[in-house]
């Protein structure tokens, strides 16, 4: 990343400890920190005031929540990337969050090493995944595959390649560990992995417009 | 009782009692005019405008709790008293029907409604007791008619105490529920912040280093802990069915050992109890095992996957593997290994046990059928 222009990046955390520690550390890794909000109106304002390329984003934040921030921020600029960086695991919020369209989730216990790793690769594309997260987003097909309510359509469902490597990353895997087992690239696992995020996502939003339909909503 | 699930009680009582009390008065009028044999007509006919003015201001003053007073309920039952009593003088002295006939069940229950069962007792003995004292002569009908009234009423008056009991635990179960959401949303706010501070103090004690790496390590400890009491109080819900268990928040719980990493769905993973109880304890028996041949804290992830008609649980670690040989030479030697025993717990649960290992570290997949008792 040395030759190319400093990622632009907002540390969203009501925690001023935190978001302090956390802008440093990343303003020392080389990111230019353009705006930091310790709640979510502040969040809005100030990522449409500044653009920023990836948000690190806290989800127990005063109103609107991450999950709604995430929402927002992805509608009114999808080439923005959002990364949450989350205290207590909440696993539903979580799940919320991604199914909203952040890409990447790490415990605030990783390192600063893990951190700035974290944010790289949200910037350049690429998803963070726990095996926690993981574990959330396999359970989550798996309830989708059981569910008898309206079918999900097969570009929604995972294929047999997806859900194994989506396995792999639970069990707590590297990307690169899972291209040595299934002797694939490494490109290729990430490529997967980001398939399993694609396909929740374009679920959530198929339920949303279905959710809507069925409500009326939709003229 | 005066809670208001009671008094929600006793308005639903009194609404359906106003509709009895139209039907009822519908009935005896119908009856009077088609019959038309009294002795006194005019006198007759008063007592039907009684009756039929009484029921207007009844139903009307009993809608509201407040108005529902003693007075009101003695001069109910005094006017039912009032009507039996004068039957004999303006029907003639050999009559077979009273004048209100089952209208008098409008006091009865209200009564019974208002009082309970003992107000519906004593409603019924007076009813029931002037029914007899008014009539020259009994037979097997009034007894029929007399024991159907002092049946009626206590068992009516009990029916509603007990609706009003189980109204009022409802709510008090609703209420301590709500209770409980409120401290659980309290306690994750306070222990939001202690997590925030925990993780703070032991990224920047490993940065630091020297004392404060401990200092950091012990945060993270504790970090670790709270982490996964916060998630195990989040799992508890109230079971599917008797004798099932949340896999999920059982296995979930082994992540404060150090090194484990606990992969779980969103939901609740509902198992037998006994299931659990052994799934559990299998896979603490690979966690041992983990700690005795990788290491103490050497990491290790469990995933659980429910796949429906059955549930995976998957436990890994990265050391070296299980040397080539080494179970077999276990089972030349006669010894039951480690592997046997899991192999044999997770087959007794109808599952199987499949171990891979190698340079790449071991792994553990324990599958279960979901039989009875599932989602």
């Amino acid at each position: 990343m040395e030759e190319q222009p400093r990622v632009r990046v907002m540390v969203v955390d009501d925690h001023p400890m935190w978001r302090d520690a956390v802008a440093k550390d990343l303003d020392d890794a080389g990111f230019t920190v353009v705006a930091t909000a310790a709640t979510g109106t502040e969040a809005l304002n100030r990522f449409r005031a500044t653009r920023p390329k990836v948000v690190v984003l806290d989800l127990q934040i005063p109103a609107p929540s991450g999950v709604e921030v995430t929402a927002t921020v992805l509608q009114e600029d999808p080439s923005a990337r959002v990364l949450i960086l989350s205290a207590s695991g909440e696993q539903d919020d979580v799940l919320e969050a991604v199914k909203a369209g952040a890409t990447g989730y790490l415990v605030k216990s990783a390192s600063r090493a893990e951190l700035i790793a974290a944010v790289q690769r949200v910037s350049v594309g690429d998803s963070v995944f726990t095996p926690g997260l993981a574990g959330l987003v396999l359970g989550e097909f798996r309830r989708m595959a059981q569910d008898p309510g309206p079918t999900t359509l097969p570009g929604e469902q995972l294929t047999e390649r997806e859900t194994e490597v989506l396995r792999m990353v639970a069990k707590g895997m590297s990307y690169k560990q899972i291209a040595e087992r299934l002797v694939l690239s490494h490109r290729t696992v990430q490529n997967h992995v980001q398939n399993t995020l694609r396909k929740l996502q374009l679920h959530n939003r198929v339920e949303l417009t279905r959710y809507a339909i069925e409500q009326g909503l939709d003229d | 009782m005066s809670t208001r699930a009671a008094v929600a009680v006793e308005n639903r009582m009194f609404r359906a009692l106003a509709v009895l009390r139209v039907v009822v008065l519908v009935n005896a009028v119908a009856l009077i005019a088609y019959r038309n044999n009294y002795d006194h007509p005019t006198a007759g006919w008063f007592c039907v405008a009684l009756m039929v003015g009484w029921t207007i201001y009844a139903i009307a003053t009993y809608a509201k709790p407040i108005r529902r007073t003693v007075r009101l309920m003695v001069a109910d039952l005094g006017i039912a008293v009032g009507l039996l009593v004068a039957t004999p003088f303006v029907k003639g002295e050999w009559f077979s029907s009273t004048i209100p006939g089952f209208w008098i069940m409008g006091a009865l229950l209200a009564w019974a409604v208002r009082y309970g069962w003992r107000g519906g007792l004593v409603a019924s003995v007076v009813l029931g007791g002037t029914d007899l004292l008014i009539r020259a002569d009994f037979d097997q009908g009034n007894y029929g008619y007399v024991f159907l009234i002092l049946l009626g009423g206590p068992i009516v008056g009990y029916l509603v105490e007990s609706l009003q009991q189980m109204a009022a635990e409802r709510d008090r179960a609703e209420r301590e529920a709500a209770a409980a959401d409120e401290r659980a949303r309290l306690a994750r706010v306070v222990h939001d912040g202690v997590l925030q501070v925990l993780a703070l103090v032991q990224r920047r004690g490993a940065e630091i280093g020297g004392a404060a790496e401990e200092l950091g390590r012990l945060a993270g400890e504790q970090e670790q802990a709270l982490r996964t009491l916060i998630r195990s109080q989040d799992r508890v819900t109230a079971p599917d069915g008797p004798g099932t268990e949340d896999l999920a928040g059982a296995l979930g719980a082994l992540a404060h050992r150090p090194g484990v990493e606990v992969a779980l769905p969103g939901g609740p993973v509902e198992l037998p109890s006994a299931v659990v109880a052994e799934l559990v304890a299998v896979v603490g028996a690979c966690l041992d095992n983990v700690t005795r041949h990788v290491g103490p804290g050497a990491p290790a992830w469990v995933l659980v996957d429910d796949l429906g008609d059955r549930v995976a649980v998957s436990v890994r670690d990265e050391g070296d593997g299980i040397p080539e040989g080494r179970l077999a030479a276990a089972r030349a030697e006669g010894r039951l290994g480690v592997s046997e025993s899991i192999e044999g717990r997770i087959r007794d649960l109808g599952g199987t046990a499949t171990l891979s290992t190698g340079s790449f570290g071991t792994e553990w997949e324990l599958v279960v059928p979901r039989t009875e008792g599932g989602r």
